[in-house]
């Protein structure tokens, strides 16, 4: 056994990890009994189903062989800087400003030139304001002094 | 005679002017989202989903709907020119449209596939019609300890049958309860899982879950694979003639298909890809000459394509009539409903006649537009399939970002979807598949009321599930699937063993 099967090993710990935690902290909520349960008794009872759940994800894991995990890395940060400068934002810049960084940010993932990328993101943020604010009617502010 | 009412109540709501135009928005975006590969119909509904807030229920759910049999109009259309599924329901339209497209056929095999569409989606929805009534005589029979077990078969058919391991899919569900029971707890008010941060006590949104396991990770996973596939050929109208023939052979494999479908999308679990993969065997199984199949034969797109449009319409049986999706699509078109204060089940059809008749009588006006879209403006969504993901991306996310902020107008959202979209991430990696877990956090709430329900009236008494007979059987079929899906898990892992044994003592030979 070289390669052992690490998504579902790392997968089924993840699950007994989710699951013992969400049954240990359950036990702050009243457990009830079965004729009268209390808002404890549904949390704790799927906690033990998702751990049990996990070992039988990650014991077979063991006994196989499995491939490699190539994560995007770069496609992941990116996104999440963009999600990030938008949420930060948002409440301070306005949406065109705000979407256009958005944008900005998370085209840095592909490899588009700077001329173009500049180019999408004043077209995205055009876009969103004539969807949302125009089509839709949603009030946000618009620009930084609009607020 | 009464049904014949009821459509003549559903034309006269499909047909007001604003019905019309979001049941024409919802089928033209679901072609557009249908046609790029990559987003699927659920991203696309969910996505959509923040938008519905702003217009009346009727016109919302049209439009959801529209999306998402929409989707599987404009799905083959990549499937037949790039060889890649638009959704996962048109995979098997690769098999023989792309080499149709090969042969200089790529006009007739979008031509019929649109053709094999409408044939599976008329039928889907006249088999709505006809079963409706009498699913709803049945779901008033039901207690909460019916819908109990109802809820255990969809979740269980739904976590086995579409995934590759049981174990993972049944971990997926749990997961997605779990999640669910995040936030007050009906009977008692008693907040959980909040770790005292106020926004919590409401649960996690929807929208933001769907949006971060499904459009999130989907954008993550997808900026790096390269598309360099052009389409250079351009579709006529005149290239589009099917032969005679081409008709001719198409006619028994589509009424078969939309058969197929129409059956495996009215199942809680089964759907659209499932059945368009059963019926492009069973036409493999019933044809003269099986050899064909793989180099263009026609019945291998016909077939399959009416089966996934039948399946979506059937779909929305078992979501309308008793109020239990059959998949994580449908589940975030319950989600629609239930926000704009409906809830669907046996009740739907007598309390809300406009909305459930309209909706359906909207079916058959949507699936007219459809042929319009992808008949003679097919050069526009072929021209669209040459557009770089990476000028598209950013856009979705955008959209993304907006459409969760407008929920709440809270920016506590964007950061919930931002972990969720690690997460989601995290489970594509370690091929964990999201729409169990999102089915399952959408039955949460309604499985838990149910079941303290179901425990109250028996006085705690477990047997209340077996001593009823529609439960017993309910709970039966549930434990055969499972029962059948771990053997199949088993079976399959143990013949990989032996060929490895096998391969590894030929190596040594």
């Amino acid at each position: 056994m070289k390669n052992r099967d690490t998504r579902d090993l790392i997968g089924g710990i993840a699950l007994i990890a989710i699951g013992v935690f969400a049954a240990l902290h359950a036990r702050q909520y009243e457990l009830g009994e079965l004729q009268r349960m209390g808002p404890g008794y549904f949390p704790t009872a799927l906690g033990i189903i998702l751990a049990v759940l996990g070992v039988l994800v990650a014991v077979p894991a063991l006994f196989r062989e499995g491939t490699s995990i190539k994560i995007e890395w770069k496609s992941l940060l990116w996104v999440m800087v963009s999600i990030l400068v938008f949420a930060v934002l948002l409440n301070h810049l306005g949406m065109i400003f705000t979407s256009a960084l958005a944008v900005i940010a998370s085209s840095m993932a592909s490899d588009i030139k700077w001329k173009a990328r500049l180019i999408l993101s004043g077209c995205i943020a055009a876009i969103t304001y004539l969807i949302f604010s125009f089509g839709l009617g949603m009030v946000i502010p618009v620009w930084p002094w609009s607020y | 005679m009464e049904t014949l009412d009821s459509l003549y109540i559903g034309l006269q709501a499909a047909l007001q002017p604003n019905i019309l135009l979001y049941c024409f928005i919802g089928v033209f975006l679901g072609t557009f989202i249908g046609v790029l590969p990559g987003i699927g119909p659920l991203a696309a509904i969910s996505l959509l989903l923040p938008i519905t807030y702003h217009i009346e229920p009727t016109a919302a759910i049209v439009m959801l709907a529209g999306v998402y049999y929409g989707a599987e109009y404009g799905g083959s259309t990549a499937s037949i020119l790039l060889n890649l599924p638009g959704t996962a329901a048109n995979a098997v339209t690769c098999l023989d449209g792309h080499p149709m497209a090969k042969q200089g056929r790529a006009g007739v095999a979008l031509f019929m596939t649109t053709i094999a569409s409408l044939c599976g989606g008329m039928i889907g929805v006249f088999a709505l019609i006809l079963f409706s009534p009498s699913i709803v005589e049945i779901g008033l029979k039901f207690g909460p300890a019916e819908y109990f077990s109802l809820m255990i078969l969809g979740l269980i058919s739904a976590s086995t049958l579409a995934s590759g391991s049981p174990a993972k899919g049944m971990a997926m569900v749990v997961f997605g309860l779990l999640l669910g029971t995040i936030g007050t707890d009906i009977n008692s008010g008693v907040p959980r899982f909040d770790f005292g941060i106020p926004e919590m006590m409401d649960g996690i949104s929807l929208v933001g879950l769907a949006m971060g396991l499904f459009g999130i990770s989907e954008i993550v996973n997808s900026i790096t694979i390269k598309r360099d596939a052009k389409i250079t050929e351009k579709i006529t109208m005149r290239s589009m003639m099917p032969t005679k023939q081409d008709f001719k052979d198409s006619i028994k494999p589509m009424l078969r298909g939309s058969g197929i479908g129409g059956f495996f999308g009215a199942l809680p679990g089964t759907g659209a890809a499932i059945a368009s993969f059963i019926s492009y065997a069973v036409e493999k199984k019933v044809a003269k000459d099986p050899s064909r199949f793989g180099k263009g034969a026609i019945e291998g797109i016909t077939a399959p394509e009416s089966a996934n449009n039948a399946a979506a319409q059937t779909a929305f049986i078992p979501t309308l009539t008793l109020g239990i999706p059959g998949s994580a699509t449908m589940a975030i078109m319950l989600g629609a409903l239930i926000i704009h204060g409906i809830q669907p089940g046996p009740m739907l059809m007598a309390e809300q006649p406009t909305l459930f008749w309209g909706l359906i009588v909207s079916f058959f006006i949507g699936n007219i537009f459809l042929v319009i879209l992808n008949i003679p403006l097919i050069g526009m969504w072929v021209s669209l399939l040459n557009i770089p993901y990476r000028i598209l991306y950013p856009a979705i996310l955008v959209f993304i970002m907006m459409g969760v902020y407008s929920v709440h107008n809270s920016t506590f959202d964007l950061y919930m979807v931002a972990i969720i979209g690690v997460i989601g991430y995290a489970m594509t990696l370690l091929r964990f598949e999201a729409a169990p877990l999102l089915l399952g956090f959408i039955l949460g709430p309604l499985m838990e009321e149910n079941l303290r329900r179901a425990l109250l009236l028996s006085r705690g008494d477990m047997s209340t599930f077996i001593d009823r007979p529609i439960s017993m059987w309910l709970l039966i079929i549930s434990g055969l699937i499972l029962a059948w899906s771990f053997y199949g898990s088993f079976r399959s892992q143990l013949r990989k063993n032996t060929l490895a044994k096998e391969q590894a003592a030929a190596g040594n030979a």
